[in-house]
């Protein structure tokens, strides 16, 4: 820790680092570097002797701060999850971020992070936090406790789901935006070098060159996502002992994860369709205190789907809400879906049927125009047909989505409010859409157009409070 | 099958008014800015006639026809159990919570509310995606509301998630 602070601060203000190597040529004194990065150091040593956290019976505390000293407690019984977290750096030294996350998480703010705890002391101190417990029971507590049950382990054969997915072709749009923002390719625009690239391009050909250039950056895409791929989600293990789900993973920077399993209130099932044309499937938890989205709730990362399923089903301990049938939403959402899909495809060939009137329209507008229909056909039959949801032995299940497939698995004494919603068309067409609101995961869950009349039935079927309240009236037919 | 009648009550009789002066404010800005850039360039008539025709229908939808069809549509009750409302026009919502679940209880004035003596009362639950909004209430109406919410739910026994 005495080392970590420093070479961290001193890596995280590198802009200042540079201003100050600047300074120091400028005025040809190289004193001014020293000095700055002598301050810088002291300031990290500083950190470290003004940090300290205790926990006692109710809370975790933590002060901290040089010039100005702040505290920051959380009270035991609020901790939803630990999480560690170790950079190269860190793991070079046996040292580990230990996160803990509260109910309610302030948007932009850090949490509550314990920097550089000793690798050997944090099972003991992550036992302690998770497990709502007095320090005491402690040592009788960790050595005790049930066996640890592996649900899941990372194989080789998951990277084949990798290449999948745009993370690659962000990572290089994102490196070509940074070099652009610093002007690099302003200047090379200019350069002998760009001359000579485009005279070769002449020579060869322009459509050779772009198909040479796409399946240049393909590649290059699904390298960095395998490796990404390969680098953070390695190794990793998902494991349940007692009441306490325990996620490890990657290989350079390991982050640990731990979950109190009274917190889950269902999973996401999500199938990219990319993945999922590949039988692939990821795995997201539903649990209060830990972000919906993102990181922080991922379970399993693209792998087979049997796997994702096994793992959920043994989760919240229901077959039926993993993978048992769903109810269709009925011929109007159908509608709906074909006549979404199909609205640009159709202003498109108007379109280009006015501008064939008047002038020619070159043959490769007909041939994108296809495209287009084609692509709108497949989104249209595949979403109606993901289109679904099913309700009973207290879960909520929905599914939707083509290009991002979700099947939604909710505990229902988890909802603690219900909307429907109706949009115009929706109205005209009978059909509404039901969301459940829950503290835990993404907060609102979806049911996508069901018909109207079935929607407060879904609603009284998951919460007996809806059932029972003021306004309901059972109707005759079924 | 089950359904779930309309929740009984109306909002304030003065709401309608007060959505469409707010609403009339931007408009009226902006008919203004016209006139002045009228009475500045008069050239280009034709596009002065399908600005102002713009402004016309955006005055007639949002001034007339939401405030008259908002206040056909908003209902609330408060239940035993649960806060019912209905809202919404172009976008109709019918929301529901349990009581036993409710975490605050606001109510809210903004400057043209206070005017005209209403007050919206919003009821948050632990889920960011379940507050329940009634708004535009006689003042009185929504003190009443956020008091007897206040009793009911006991705010503060447990963490209600």
């Amino acid at each position: 820790m005495l080392l970590v602070h420093p070479v961290h601060e001193v890596l995280g203000q590198v802009p200042l680092l540079i201003g100050a190597v600047v300074l120091g040529t400028a005025t040809g004194n190289a004193m001014w570097s020293v000095a700055v990065l002598v301050l810088m150091i002291v300031y990290g040593l500083a950190r470290w002797f003004t940090t300290t956290y205790r926990i006692d019976a109710e809370q975790i505390q933590r002060r901290e701060g040089v010039l100005q000293r702040s505290v920051l407690s959380v009270p035991r019984n609020r901790i939803r999850s630990v999480s560690t977290d170790a950079r190269v750096l860190h793991r070079l030294l046996g040292l580990t971020v230990v996160k803990v996350s509260t109910g309610q998480e302030a948007k932009g703010d850090a949490g509550f992070a314990l920097d550089a705890i000793r690798s050997d002391e944090v099972p003991a101190l992550r036992a302690l936090l998770i497990a709502d417990s007095p320090p005491d029971a402690l040592e009788a507590g960790v050595e005790a406790s049930a066996p640890e049950r592996v649900l899941a382990r990372w194989q080789p054969s998951w990277l084949r789901y990798s290449p999948l997915s745009f993370t690659g072709l962000a990572t290089i749009a994102a490196a070509f935006g940074v070099i652009y923002q610093t002007g690099a390719v302003a200047a090379l625009e200019d350069s002998p070098l760009a001359r000579q690239g485009l005279d070769a391009a002449e020579r060869f050909g322009v459509v050779a060159t772009v198909v040479v250039a796409v399946l240049f950056v393909l590649t290059l895409g699904v390298m960095l996502s395998v490796v990404r791929s390969l680098i953070t989600f390695g190794n990793l293990v998902l494991s349940r002992r007692d009441e306490v789900l325990h996620l490890q993973h990657g290989l350079l920077r390991v982050r640990e994860h731990t979950y109190d399993m009274r917190r889950l209130r269902g999973g996401t099932i999500r199938q990219p369709l990319l993945v999922r044309a590949f039988g692939g499937a990821r795995l997201d938890a539903v649990m209060t205190g830990v972000d919906g989205a993102g990181e922080a709730s991922l379970l399993l990362p693209p792998c087979p789907s049997a796997t994702a399923e096994s793992v959920l089903t043994e989760l919240i301990g229901q077959q039926d809400a993993v993978t048992g049938a769903l109810r269709h939403h009925g011929p109007a959402a159908t509608r709906r879906r074909w006549t979404r899909a199909l609205t640009f495809p159709a202003l498109l060939v108007v379109g280009l049927g006015t501008t064939a009137v008047v002038a020619t329209v070159p043959a490769w507008a007909w041939v994108l125009c296809g495209v287009v229909i084609a692509a709108g056909v497949f989104l249209a039959a595949d979403r109606s047909r993901a289109l679904g949801h099913r309700v009973g032995d207290g879960w909520l299940v929905a599914r939707s989505g083509s290009l991002d497939r979700r099947r939604d698995c909710l505990e229902a004494a988890g909802i603690i409010g219900w909307t429907a919603r109706q949009t115009l068309f929706q109205r005209r067409a009978g059909v509404a859409t039901l969301i459940a609101a829950t503290p835990a995961g993404v907060k609102g869950y979806r049911v996508l157009d069901v018909p109207a009349d079935l929607a407060w039935s879904v609603a009284a079927a998951a919460s007996p409070w809806v059932a029972d309240c003021d306004w309901t009236r059972e109707t005759a037919h079924s | 099958m089950v359904t779930l009648v309309d929740p009984a009550n109306p909002p304030s009789r003065k709401a309608p008014l007060v959505w469409a002066i707010g609403a009339a404010i931007p408009w009226a800005m902006l008919a203004v800015a016209q006139v002045v850039w009228f009475v500045l360039d008069a050239r280009l008539g034709w596009l002065h006639a399908v600005a102002a025709a713009a402004t016309v229908v955006g005055v007639v939808t949002f001034v007339v026809v939401a405030p008259l069809w908002r206040y056909r549509v908003h209902r609330w009750e408060v239940g035993a159990q649960a806060v019912y409302t209905r809202s919404g026009w172009l976008v109709q919502e019918r929301r529901i919570a349990p009581i036993s679940r409710v975490q605050t209880v606001d109510t809210h004035r903004g400057p043209l509310a206070r005017l005209f003596g209403l007050a919206d009362v919003t009821v948050t639950t632990a889920s960011s995606a379940g507050a329940v909004r009634i708004v535009a209430l006689d003042s009185e109406v929504a003190d009443r509301i956020a008091a007897q919410l206040t009793d009911i739910a006991a705010i503060g026994d447990r963490d209600a998630t």
